[in-house]
């Protein structure tokens, strides 16, 4: 909302610069994002006196002019049509420019010499169009400057309003706040009022279909205008704070509104049809053109005022064309009236039509404001307008409508929640300096005291203040926030226990960091192509998505159901951007699956509509890292060893079991992660090669995804176990094993049957090849013994030796060759 | 034994041991005479055929001799591997580049300034809460005392699924959520991801992260409210950084205000980060309307409380002089390693 200050200084008068004046309503809630400086002013442009006038010798349409200004006469070239001897104009001396940096010089037009200008109004940016020069028809002589007859000074701040303060929206009702922080009087506007003896019938009746959709509507006949500009000082004001000057019927109409926040609509009387407007809801099929020329259909939604022959305007959001007040216009029909918000609201928004009007309208009206807008511009069309007001008035209301409700007070509320100690009269003071009725309650001693009880009346413009907690926010509003704070305490009051996943997620951020890893935070959005390219099959949960609606983000669509998109556009987009693979990512976040778990822990029946949202930590390792054990990817082992570790580090168990379960990971090169209560709570594995070609990736990659919501994060206790401290024994063991005997077996072999001495085992050597039988691998393994009791024995660690080599050969088919 | 001639065993050995020109040759000189099978070892295995008059003198210069030997080579050794190691420093060129399988890697800075932010937040009492990043229209708005068909919903353009369910556009409703599921007193805070349906550019993201602060209690008020804020302040960004509280309106929260903070920048003189205003806006907090206690079940004549929210993406862009708020969500390692080490 732009608030012109000499628009302002017509009801309120401050102190201090206006930097200050936006500083105090910035604290007082009316936050001034600019303060901007307008200056609208003529150097060298004086009144000049046309004393001759001549046809210039070589151009018809060129005058030459002689023309005093004040101290001399100047022979100016001129090309008006209207430029006449004996006429007033406004003359550009040579040296003065013009708005739009137009530098006026001396010249030779056609071989004529001009010293200077005769503006039109345009060129002074006085209208926005123009035929001919300026006449002026002042007493002022020639010499006068342009400055005292049309030049503005203003300021004008931009105050951002917020939705529940309507009355902010116009200079009147921020003057009212400036009066009440600067404890000065606010003076009242000129307005119309009827004769004495009003006898007059109205000439037009109003019927009003539906009290909840109108509850008031005004109408003023205004006859016999003159249409035209409007007077100059409301052209600036209207320019001022960024309106556009039309006519003076609709500048009057537009003025009002922002002077006093009441929107107002001027029809022509001639172009309605019939001797009633109705307030009504649309009809279905009916349409409507409106003043912006656009061709509405209207649904029964939308609230319009009609004549004999159909809408004529959208009620409280645009007029329309066909009664619009042209130059022709005789009599005006002024509708000054209340519509329900939300129907307001309903229809502008659905029409993507935000007026004036309308953005006022849905905020809320004051009812009582209805008839002091009519009033006001009535006396400004009868001033600037020639208008003959009808003293007939048609004012139809809502007979049943209550007033508003007194609000009651605590003084001691007040102080409780604000932790000040004001007294009654203090809060009194404040709340009727806002235009509040206070009214206090109870024993006369009370009524000076910090617990007394005050009834408050609500003016109309405050339709905002509903509870005893509005009236406190404006008595905090106008005391300020600055006291007390520095001899606060400290209470703790921590009754939420953090969760584990917290916990959990804080230390495996500084892990995965550590071990080389980048976070990355990607969006919850997604495209449906991106889970076409996991070549998910139909019946995949994954497929199951939520979208929304009417986006204007100009990003994806729908909710993912897997963060895994995410992290392979940043690994590609950082190949693309040069990056040199191998590096590492990780994220931490959402998931979004309509499909899953319902959830129980509801206390609202519609949040079983809601999604789960599996909270999921995913890495992936881009790029080339190698090979391990001849035929896998490195970075596959490191996936896994890191899974491994993520799980070790918050002491929590997870295991990872060599399956296929998910499409988009290579067959043969994937586990699935368990957690210790059996659920599945993730997978790790090699992106299969079409699905890396999908997704546009010219390296290797692979990835890993844990749900840390599935997963009992609780870390398991730590607890000290005594260990050996005598020498331990160590033997190597060189197996050829035939394909299709796990490693895993061969740990299921040593754990079985290693007996009580073998600590501990590791494989320190792997290869296939070179002289080894086609379909076999050279497994070393490096066995450790240890006892608790004391140094071991050679023959005893024999003996476990052969106890496991015999199981080896015997159960798995090994060989071993040392 | 006269067939033993000690010193020239000695002298041999002496030569042998300084001839050797490095660690491998002097080994083998070793093995020759002092190992399983060397000289010494064996005159010394064959004592015992020595007789018994002459075997003590014998058996004693043998040893001696042996000492002598090993002390030799040790002092030899020391030599050569001092040598070695001077060729060695000689050809290093520390200068080389770093190598390690792999180095570190960094952390996001949005997920970081949440931490640190939560971290505070527990050293002032309050616990960690968390809730859906889909919520339904009456958490999001109405438990919140939002009207229906109300301009208070046009502050935040907001992703709807469908008539009931929506992208959350605040961290708020967990508000209502933590204040169902548990009874007062609390001390709450809530971070966590949140949307808004409106055109993406240097300073809007559709999707950005939000800390929601909630506290209640018996006799809460804005001074309580005042304090939280100027320790977390002096906390987050150093002690006496100004703030001042301007008005303004939340319909959760009343009276409700913007929390302002001095511009680290210029120092209140007016500058491009500040908007020449000398004040920065970093959150808005209230006191928590008594129609939102209603929504959750508390009694508003009972309790009195304050909430908060603040915007990271906003701490981290002041904090680290991004101009740009898409560089958090591109994910560009360029960008995320100037962060690394960061906390």
């Amino acid at each position: 909302m732009k608030i012109s200050l000499n628009w302002l200084s017509d009801y309120v008068s401050w102190s201090g610069t206006p930097e200050q004046l936006a500083e105090k309503l910035t604290l007082a809630g009316l936050n001034v994002e600019g303060v901007e400086r307008i200056e609208m002013t003529f150097p060298d442009v004086v009144v000049g006196e046309v004393l001759t006038c001549e046809r210039h010798p070589d151009a018809d349409k060129l005058s030459v002019t002689t023309v005093f200004d004040g101290e001399e006469t100047r022979q100016v070239v001129c090309g008006a049509p209207n430029v006449r001897a004996g006429l007033k104009v406004l003359l550009a001396r040579t040296g003065a420019v013009l708005p739009g940096d137009f530098k006026i010089k001396k010249s030779k037009i056609r071989g004529v010499e001009s010293h200077g200008m005769i503006c039109s109004a345009s060129e002074l940016r006085l209208s926005a169009e123009s035929d001919g020069i300026m006449e002026l028809e002042t007493d002022r002589p020639a010499g006068t400057p342009a400055d005292e007859l049309y030049g503005y000074r203003d300021v004008v701040l931009d105050i951002e309003v917020t939705p529940n303060r309507p009355d902010w929206l116009c200079h009147y009702g921020v003057a009212r706040e400036v009066a009440a922080l600067e404890g000065t009087l606010l003076d009242a506007p000129v307005v119309w009022s009827p004769g004495k003896n009003a006898t007059e019938k109205p000439e037009i009746s109003v019927e009003i279909d539906s009290f909840a959709d109108c509850p008031r509507y005004t109408a003023h006949l205004a006859r016999g205008v003159k249409v035209g500009p409007a007077p100059l000082w409301m052209r600036q004001r209207l320019q001022a704070v960024g309106m556009r000057p039309i006519s003076n019927v609709v500048d009057i109409t537009n003025y009002v509104l922002l002077e006093l926040g009441q929107p107002l609509h001027a029809f022509d009387r001639d172009r309605l049809n019939g001797k009633k407007i109705v307030v009504r809801r649309a009809r279905a099929g009916e349409s409507l053109r409106t003043l912006d020329g656009a061709d509405r259909a209207l649904s029964v939604d939308d609230l319009v005022i009609a004549d004999a022959q159909g809408a004529v305007a959208l009620a409280g959001v645009m007029g329309g064309a066909s009664s619009e007040v042209g130059p022709e216009t005789q009599d005006v029909l002024l509708e000054s009236a209340a519509f329900a918000p939300g129907l307001v609201r309903v229809t502008s928004r659905r029409l993507q039509l935000i007026s004036e009007s309308s953005y006022r309208f849905e905020r809320g009206a004051d009812w009582d404001g209805v008839e002091l807008g009519a009033r006001r511009a009535l006396a400004l069309l009868q001033e600037h307008a020639g208008a003959r007001i009808s003293n007939a008035v048609v004012d139809r209301r809502d007979p049943d409508r209550m007033e508003h409700d007194p609000v009651s007070l605590r003084v001691e509320q007040v102080n409780r929640l604000l932790g000040t100690a004001l007294t009654a009269p203090a809060v009194i003071d404040s709340l009727q300096s806002l235009g509040f009725k206070c009214q206090p309650l109870g024993q006369a001693s009370d009524r000076d005291s910090r617990h007394g009880k005050i009834m408050v009346s609500v003016p109309g413009f405050r339709r905002d203040v509903l509870q005893e907690v509005d009236l406190i926010e404006e008595v905090a509003r106008l005391h300020g926030f600055e006291h007390g704070a520095e001899d606060h305490r400290f209470r703790s009051r921590a009754s939420v226990e953090t969760r584990a996943e917290d916990v959990a997620v804080a230390a495996l951020r500084r892990v995965l960091a550590s071990l080389g890893y980048h976070e990355v935070v990607t969006s919850s959005f997604l495209g449906r192509e991106a889970l076409d390219r996991l070549g998910l099959p139909a019946d995949d949960p994954r497929q199951e998505t939520l979208a929304i609606l009417d986006p204007h983000h100009g990003g994806e669509t729908l909710l993912r159901t897997t963060a895994l998109p995410g992290l392979l556009d940043v690994a590609r987009r950082n190949l693309n951007a040069d990056r040199i693979p191998p590096f590492r990512l990780f994220q931490y976040g959402r998931e979004f699956l309509p499909a899953g778990r319902r959830r129980d822990d509801v206390r609202h029946e519609d949040e079983r509509l809601l999604p789960e949202e599996p909270h999921v930590l995913q890495f992936a390792v881009v790029g080339d890292t190698g090979a391990a054990y001849g035929s896998l990817p490195a970075s596959l082992m490191e996936a896994k060893a890191l899974a491994q570790d993520l799980a070790d580090a918050i002491r929590v168990p997870l295991s990872l079991e060599a399956a296929d379960s998910q499409p988009f990971l290579r067959s043969g090169q994937q586990w699935r992660l368990r957690a210790a209560d059996g659920r599945e709570v993730g997978w790790v594995g090699a992106l299969a090669p079409a699905v890396q070609r999908a997704f546009d990736l010219d390296v290797p990659i692979v990835v890993g995804s844990w749900n840390l919501a599935d997963t009992d994060l609780t870390p398991t206790p730590a607890r000290y176990e005594p260990f050996s401290r005598y020498p331990a024994a160590k033997r190597d063991l060189s197996l050829v094993v035939p394909d299709g005997v796990s490693y895993a077996a061969i740990d299921a072999v040593l754990r079985e049957h290693g007996g009580p001495l073998l600590q501990s085992w590791e494989l320190f050597d792997h290869f296939r090849g070179g002289s080894l039988p086609a379909g076999t691998a050279s497994l070393g393994i490096r066995l450790q013994f240890q006892s608790a009791k004391g140094s071991l024995k050679g023959k005893a660690v024999e003996m476990a030796v052969d106890a496991v080599r015999s199981r080896l050969e015997g159960d798995l088919g090994v060989t071993i060759r040392a | 034994m006269p067939g033993i001639d000690l010193d020239g065993l000695r002298r041999e050995g002496l030569a042998h041991i300084e001839q050797a020109g490095n660690l491998e040759e002097l080994a083998r000189a070793r093995a020759e005479l002092l190992g399983r099978k060397g000289r010494l070892t064996t005159e010394l295995r064959g004592l015992k055929d020595v007789s018994a008059e002459e075997r003590p003198a014998l058996g004693a210069g043998l040893n001696t001799l042996r000492e002598e030997l090993e002390a030799a080579f040790e002092a030899r050794k020391d030599q050569l591997t001092a040598a070695a190691d001077a060729a060695v420093i000689a050809g290093a060129d520390l200068t080389l580049p770093a190598v390690a399988p792999v180095r570190p890697g960094g952390l996001h800075p949005l997920p970081s300034i949440i931490e640190e932010i939560c971290d505070i937040f527990r050293g002032l009492g309050f616990s960690r809460a968390d809730g859906p990043d889909v919520e339904l229209d009456y958490y999001n708005f109405t438990a919140l005392n939002f009207p229906d068909d109300h301009p208070a919903r046009d502050i935040q353009d907001t992703f709807y699924i469908d008539g009931k369910r929506l992208l959350r556009t605040q961290t708020s409703p967990v508000q209502v959520r933590v204040m169902e599921r548990h009874a007062p007193p609390l001390a709450v805070v809530i971070p966590g991801r949140v949307y808004r349906n409106e055109a993406v550019d240097a300073s809007h993201a559709a999707e950005f992260f939000q800390i929601e602060g909630l506290y209640v209690d018996k006799d809460v008020s804005l001074v309580d409210l005042r304090a939280t804020v100027r320790e977390f302040i002096d906390r987050l960004y150093g002690a006496g950084t100004e703030i001042r509280f301007r008005p303004h309106f939340f319909p959760f929260t009343e009276p409700s205000v913007e929390v302002d903070m001095g511009c680290f920048v210029c120092k209140g003189e007016g500058c491009n980060v500040c908007g020449r205003t000398g004040w920065i806006e970093i959150m808005g907090a209230g006191m928590v309307h008594p129609n939102v206690f209603k929504a959750a079940g508390y009694d508003p004549d009972a309790y009195t409380g304050f909430a908060f929210g603040l915007g990271i993406d906003r701490i981290a862009m002041l904090r680290y002089g991004i101009d740009d708020i898409r560089l958090l969500y591109e994910n560009d390692l360029r960008f995320l390693q100037q962060f690394r080490g960061v906390r």
